[in-house]
């Protein structure tokens, strides 16, 4: 235990790293993913093709293959970004293809009735999608969007390789110094298990916020109060 | 929008995909090292053992008589299963790599584990190894619950291992040393010049330590899993200066003129046989093993085939098995 005492600053450091990439990843692939969604649905024919081809390549290349790619790939083309934004970079690239997958998956839960009455109503495509199809899409999204997320957490474990300083790089280190593998390793784990919850836990209260039962229970008691205001 | 009933061809998506990459994948290849050092393998391994580098080290090994076999436990329990189980890498250019053609391990790890497994197996014993990988992150807790018999890769002792496991040896006595670009070998010459540059090591080394018992104000230690990256770090730029061991290092300028080893080792890292505190007749046991490798001649002939291909000059003496430096 001296040796987590002793190392304390340098895990939180590694703790915040972690954050960090999680946060940063999982934000831009949010982004990109929601573009190339409605690049999916589009009724552009190459927009459509583009965006595939995007998730079926992000989304089969394994992330340490995609990492080590972009760190000691890209400046053989003369890119050469820090460590810290080439992990950002790889989980953003990797989470949005399954991103755009759930938000697509998301999309095609809303009835086409409801698409065509936008339409017909006269709203455009990016109306259609902003005002009748993503709102109502988003609710069934929430859950596999916290699997992404936790993708995103575990991903980030594989930016060690890379010589970003997270969690995992940081008990890596000190077991080379201390040779206490089993315990550093359940405090890598334990922060990602917290990390994890943390994200499903936010999930589960975005999910019932949003959940149309909540709606219809305020809809409901609007109802009754209607009736209540008839009777009187 | 609504579900799309037009789908771009999906053959034709995949074909795509599958032909972006390969792509992708040369663009990773351009950032390659180069060929490692040829070890001396000739590249036409016929799978006999006979063409290996280290096959003249492993006729001269010595075989245990069956009353040092006897007498330990460890050793008996290995003659019984007929298998000696190393933990260890078969990545590492020098050391302990696998074979292309299904051939033993080459390197000098490698060859300590073969002439291992002969000495308690008998002739033929070489063959009977499993190798079973370890990392840095894994080695102590698969000695101490038994997985592997024994950990053999470029193992360093060091106390806080020792207050967990054993260790048999050392077997070699390797140093830390400074790789940097060639044009600036000219500027850095030892770690006391190494202050306010960016410095990269392997994850899994003692080049960590080294580097903060030795450098004072490193602008940045990068650790980075494998060898490879490393060199790609060191010439990219992203470091100036790569701090491993001496005989790996030398395997890179070897295969690559673009990066040159800079003056004399400045650390001593010496490396041992890892072994569980629970059987503690292995320690013994090994450290016989060693010194009759070495009185046979075969610790020298390893050498010569396998870090000999990297490092010039002859042979160094070897250390005294059981004289641990810490």
């Amino acid at each position: 235990m001296d040796a987590i005492r002793e190392n304390l600053p340098l895990l939180l450091q590694g703790i915040g790293t972690t954050v960090a990439l999680t946060v940063l990843g999982y934000a831009f692939a949010l982004l990109l993913g929601t573009v190339l969604a409605v690049a999916r649905v589009s009724p552009i024919p190459p927009l459509r093709g583009a965006a595939t081809v995007y998730v079926e390549i992000f989304r089969n290349i394994p992330l340490l293959s995609l990492l080590i790619l972009i760190a000691f790939g890209l400046p053989d083309v003369g890119l050469l970004l820090p460590y810290f934004w080439c992990g950002v970079l790889g989980l953003t690239l990797s989470s949005a293809a399954f991103v755009c997958e759930n938000v697509r998956s998301g999309i095609n839960t809303v009835p086409v009735g409801h698409a065509e009455a936008a339409r017909s109503i006269g709203l455009g495509f990016f109306g259609t999608l902003r005002f009748v199809v993503l709102p109502q899409a988003f609710r069934s999204m929430v859950q596999p969007l916290v699997n992404v997320f936790i993708g995103t957490v575990i991903g980030s474990a594989l930016c060690s390789a890379i010589a970003v300083q997270e969690v995992t790089w940081v008990t890596q280190t000190l077991n080379i110094r201390y040779a206490q593998a089993v315990l550093m390793f359940m405090i890598a784990g334990a922060v990602y298990l917290i990390l994890s919850l943390g994200g499903a836990a936010l999930g589960g209260a975005i999910e019932r916020a949003v959940a149309p039962g909540g709606r219809n229970r305020s809809s409901g008691r609007a109802a009754l109060d209607v009736t209540a205001g008839a009777q009187a | 929008m609504t579900p799309t009933t037009f789908r771009p061809g999906r053959r034709a998506v995949v074909a795509a995909a599958a032909a972006a990459l390969p792509l992708l994948g040369l663009a990773a290849c351009s950032s390659d090292t180069g060929a490692g050092p040829d070890l001396g393998g000739g590249g036409e391994d016929e799978g006999d053992g006979d063409s290996l580098p280290q096959a003249d080290a492993l006729a001269s090994g010595p075989v245990a008589d069956e009353s040092a076999i006897a007498a330990s436990a460890w050793a008996t329990a290995i003659k019984e299963k007929d298998q000696l189980v190393r933990g260890g890498t078969v990545a590492n250019q020098v050391f302990s790599l696998a074979s292309t053609t299904g051939d033993m391990p080459t390197g000098f790890d490698a060859g300590i584990t073969q002439l291992l497994a002969k000495y308690i197996l008998g002739e033929g014993g070489e063959k009977k190894v499993e190798y079973i990988d370890t990392t840095v992150e894994t080695r102590e807790t698969m000695v101490q619950n038994g997985t592997v018999d024994c950990v053999i890769a470029t193992y360093s002792i060091t106390p806080e291992r020792l207050e967990v496991i054993n260790f048999a040896g050392p077997y070699y006595l390797s140093g830390t040393a400074i790789q940097v670009r060639a044009e600036d070998k000219g500027s850095i010459s030892g770690p006391e010049d190494l202050t306010g540059l960016k410095l990269v090591t392997q994850a899994n080394s003692t080049g960590i330590q080294a580097i903060e018992e030795n450098v004072t104000d490193p602008a940045d230690v990068q650790t980075l899993p494998d060898n490879e990256s490393c060199v790609a770090a060191l010439k990219q730029g992203r470091a100036d200066a790569y701090v491993l061991d001496q005989g790996v290092l030398l395997g890179n300028s070897a295969a690559d003129p673009d990066v040159v080893v800079v003056g004399e080792p400045f650390v001593d890292d010496p490396y041992g046989i890892g072994l569980s505190k629970d059987q503690p007749d292995a320690l013994d046991f090994c450290n016989t093993f060693l010194q009759e490798i070495i009185d046979s001649g075969s610790w020298e002939s390893l050498w010569t085939a396998t870090v000999g291909e990297v490092i010039d000059g002859d042979a160094p003496e070897p250390p005294v098995p059981g004289e641990l430096p810490v």
